[in-house]
């Protein structure tokens, strides 16, 4: 066990991270999560679309976003891009239904915003909801938080 | 009283973390690429346990998500007549070669099930590849920032590129037992100029067994990372391709 820390020391070191962790990630309180760790700022018929605080301290560095069309379409639990980070992609996912009307193009030349501002800067895409009662099943920020906790005690 | 002992003996063991291994032999990269789509759909509707495809590629040139083609430097049709095929995939990372005596291992397992994000999973397939290496006695480390792999000294003996989809993984890490190392000639590793790559051939002191046995210690340092309680070793790969329609 000794050895493993001191090898995990080491290996952080060397990928410049730290394993002083936060005990947990942040969330905003007004806003509504889904289980795959999305986010949605709901203003009106409209949605803010991110991945939280505890999906990119759990991918690492964002190296690559992979951005939809604003026009396209969106459907509530389907992955609408992609980023990628550490040699790994992973598939980011609609919490809401709806048409795009806007995508943060910022992302592609600084997909690091994500990580450096998950809920403000690193928003993803901006829809227009088609059906505001799935957001009824979101989870509301004491949720979520219970949520991450669960699912972090697993490990 | 000795019923109830019974029920918790059977709950205690649907709750041991179980893993299948496919050892396969050299599999066409489409008709591999083909199969974990396959057993990824299967194993996000928990058909399957927790799977690894354990084989390797006939020369194989791959790309990623970025589709970094500017990292391949001769052209994509002079490939052929080096025996090479070229693939785009969805994983992540760059540009990287697949080939005969490189250990290729595919886990398609759920992250969800036991709360690892992306960069702890990439973490745990470095360090099995570190411990596997040290196990014939080379001390090989992680990249540094933006480096991610397997590194000896300033060269690469193992790489890593997945792609995760509702918590399932697929793609996974190709480590260089004694692969043609002139084939990585014709690209940029990974897209990182001025450093090359190296095997544990080249590494080692030791006399290596068979690839067999190296690619099945690999997977015991990968399994025991993850911490499965058991293994399942599968062998018949054309049962495999049946069941899923492949070739």
């Amino acid at each position: 066990m000794a050895s493993r820390m001191l090898w995990a020391s080491r290996a952080a070191c060397h990928l410049r991270i730290s394993l002083f962790r936060r005990g947990f990630a942040s969330v905003i309180e007004h806003f509504k999560y889904a289980d795959s760790h999305e986010w949605a700022d709901v203003d009106g018929t409209y949605a803010k679309i991110g991945i939280t605080d505890h999906a990119q301290d759990h991918l690492g560095d964002v190296v690559y976003v992979e951005l939809p069309e604003v026009g396209a379409t969106v459907t509530k639990g389907k992955n609408f891009g992609a980023v990628e980070s550490v040699k790994a992609t992973s598939d980011v996912y609609a919490p809401v239904s709806g048409d795009i009307v806007e995508v943060n193009t910022k992302l592609s030349d600084s997909p690091g915003l994500i990580n450096a501002s998950p809920y403000k800067d690193g928003w993803i895409i901006k829809v227009q909801i088609s059906d505001s009662t799935e957001l009824k099943s979101l989870m509301d920020s004491e949720q979520y938080t219970n949520f991450c906790e669960e699912e972090d005690a697993k490990h | 009283m000795i019923f109830d002992i019974y029920i918790v003996d059977l709950r205690i063991m649907s709750l041991q973390r179980k893993l299948q291994v496919w050892k396969m032999g050299i599999v066409n990269y489409l008709d591999a690429l083909q199969l974990q789509q396959k057993l990824c759909s299967d194993r996000k509707t928990g058909k399957i346990p927790d799977t690894i495809l354990s084989l390797q590629h006939p020369p194989t040139y791959t790309l990623g998500k970025r589709r970094t083609s500017h990292n391949l430097l001769v052209p994509e049709a002079d490939l052929k007549n080096i025996g090479a095929e070229l693939h785009y995939t969805e994983r992540g990372g760059d540009i990287t070669f697949h080939g005969p005596r490189q250990a290729v291992v595919y886990p398609i397992i759920s992250l969800r099930d036991i709360g690892l994000g992306a960069r702890k999973y990439v973490e745990t397939l470095e360090l099995a590849m570190i411990e596997l290496a040290s196990l014939y006695g080379v001390i090989a480390r992680p990249g540094g920032k933006c480096e991610t792999g397997v590194w000896v000294g300033d060269e690469k003996i193992g790489a890593i590129g997945v792609k995760i989809s509702l918590g399932i993984t697929c793609h996974g890490l190709a480590f260089n037992i004694d692969p043609d190392l002139n084939y990585f000639n014709h690209i940029v590793p990974c897209g990182i100029l001025d450093k090359g790559v190296t095997s544990l051939r080249r590494e080692t002191r030791l006399d290596l067994p068979a690839d067999e046995v190296i690619q099945k210690e690999l997977i015991q340092c990968l399994a025991r990372l993850l911490r499965y309680d058991a293994i399942e070793w599968r062998e018949d790969e054309s049962y495999l391709f049946e069941v899923y329609g492949i070739k």
